[in-house]
């Protein structure tokens, strides 16, 4: 326990120094994770909609599909993506490989599933009387889908939370897309993931703690736009 | 008098279960109908296909004289004629203004003139100073009435209403009761569900009866004077 106590304390003290290197991980973390958050929200709630709303052939395998993509490993897409992206990919000369914009994109590829199945829970959660409402009262398809989406806005939050959740906290993308390179595509998580095998223990410790604060912090700032 | 609705031949079904079955209906413009009938006899699902708000599974509606094509945003257009309101009406969140004001903004009417016919419709339902209040901290009756501002502002040809009298107390019974029986003296067409033979009385009108989603005596129009 005394090695723990000993680590925090230090960790504690390498927050107070904040080195540029943290900032630099920090700044990136919070600049893919957003980015790719914003883009998990642009595809993922229209699909949460579509699938909450819209009834076609193959509907419940469709959803399984999409719940399955929730528990994607991160590996997984970074495999994935990296075979586009890599020299011999079908994408590799646009030479994103190693870039913040390639963690983007691995990072939109797990947020959207978890965005789109939050607002199909949402959707199937909403009342009923949503939509025969406002298309009664003549509003277009639009409209109406607007005036849904905001019945349904702290669902609709609480799955962009989440998204951002999932982009922030994962390690496989980022290591596997932005190869951890100091100053660049060095996220936090991937710092914990290096520091921690230098047996930096409690630098990896302190950037654990920076983690969580930031995710806490998100979390508070969009709780207060549920709370207006 | 005008034709307001003529159907012809439909049929709805959920799933295996034909829900109605009409074979003719006419609905004259400006007069105030009850539509009656026990549970499950399908009054609910013909108010939502007057109010365009699901197509028949087969058979033909005419509105006006024009046949309703569910495609190529026809019935959106005509969606904005006619104004559903449920037995437990929805509010958005917001204030009762916004409510109000729902329909006017759909169809781009802004500024002084929203302002004006959300002051007017709430004053006929005796809410005029509730403009600013929470929607969803209204009672029950309350809320009964501010629907029924937000279908008023938007001056339907149809108002269709789906037991608004039901579950509310006595002085907004009569006072909703007297919004509604001075619709058709306006030219609107009133459809009315009621399951109450004083609300019958006092209303007067004449009444549509749906048995097992057929219409009773069956097959027969409604005489259009």
């Amino acid at each position: 326990m005394d090695f723990l106590f000993s680590s925090f304390a230090a960790a504690l003290r390498m927050i107070g120094d904040l080195s540029p290197d943290v900032v630099d991980a920090i700044g990136t973390s919070i600049y893919v994770s957003a980015v790719a958050t914003l883009f998990g929200a642009f595809f993922g709630i229209p699909l949460g909609l579509v699938m909450g709303l819209a009834e076609f052939p193959l509907k419940r395998f469709a959803i399984t599909v999409l719940n399955t993509l929730m528990a994607l490993p991160t590996v997984v897409v970074g495999l994935l993506v990296y075979g586009f992206l890599s020299r011999q990919g079908p994408l590799g000369t646009l030479g994103l490989l190693f870039t913040p914009t390639a963690i983007v994109i691995g990072g939109t590829l797990l947020a959207a599933p978890i965005v789109a199945n939050y607002a199909l829970a949402s959707v199937r959660g909403a009342d009923q009387r949503i939509l025969p409402t406002a298309l009664t009262l003549g509003a277009g398809r639009i409209r109406a889908m607007g005036a849904l989406v905001g019945e349904i806005r702290f669902g609709i939050l609480a799955a962009v939370i989440a998204g951002f959740g999932r982009v922030i906290s994962e390690v496989g993308v980022a290591m596997m897309l932005g190869g951890n390179i100091r100053g660049y595509t060095r996220t936090m998580t991937t710092a914990i993931a290096l520091e921690t095998s230098k047996g930096e223990f409690a630098f990896g410790m302190a950037l654990g703690i920076v983690l969580l604060s930031v995710a806490l912090l998100v979390n508070l700032f969009l709780h207060f736009f549920q709370q207006r | 008098m005008r034709e307001i609705y003529r159907l012809h031949s439909i049929r709805h079904r959920y799933g295996a279960a034909t829900v109605l079955d009409i074979d003719g209906l006419a609905i004259a413009e400006g007069r105030l109908y009850h539509l009656t009938g026990a549970n499950g006899a399908g009054k609910s699902t013909l108010l939502n296909l007057l109010a365009f708000l699901v197509p028949p599974t087969s058979g033909e509606i005419l509105y006006t004289g024009e046949r309703v094509e569910w495609k190529n945003g026809s019935a959106e257009t005509l969606r904005r004629k006619v104004t559903l309101l449920h037995q437990s009406p929805y509010l958005f969140g917001g204030t009762v203004h916004d409510n109000v004001a729902f329909g006017l903004a759909a169809r781009g009417i802004r500024g002084e003139e929203r302002q004006r016919i959300v002051r007017r419709a709430l004053s006929a339902v005796s809410l005029q100073k509730f403009g600013g209040r929470k929607a969803r901290e209204l009672s029950g009756g309350e809320t009964q009435r501010v629907a029924m501002a937000r279908a008023l502002a938007l001056s339907p040809e149809v108002l269709l209403l789906d037991e608004p009298l039901a579950n509310i107390d006595r002085e907004t019974s009569i006072l909703l009761e007297t919004v509604i029986a001075s619709l058709p003296a306006r030219g609107t067409t009133v459809i009315l569900v009621t399951h109450d033979p004083d609300h019958r009385k006092r209303l007067n009108g004449e009444r549509i009866v749906l048995e097992k989603g057929r219409i009773v005596p069956p097959a027969s129009f409604l005489p259009v004077s």
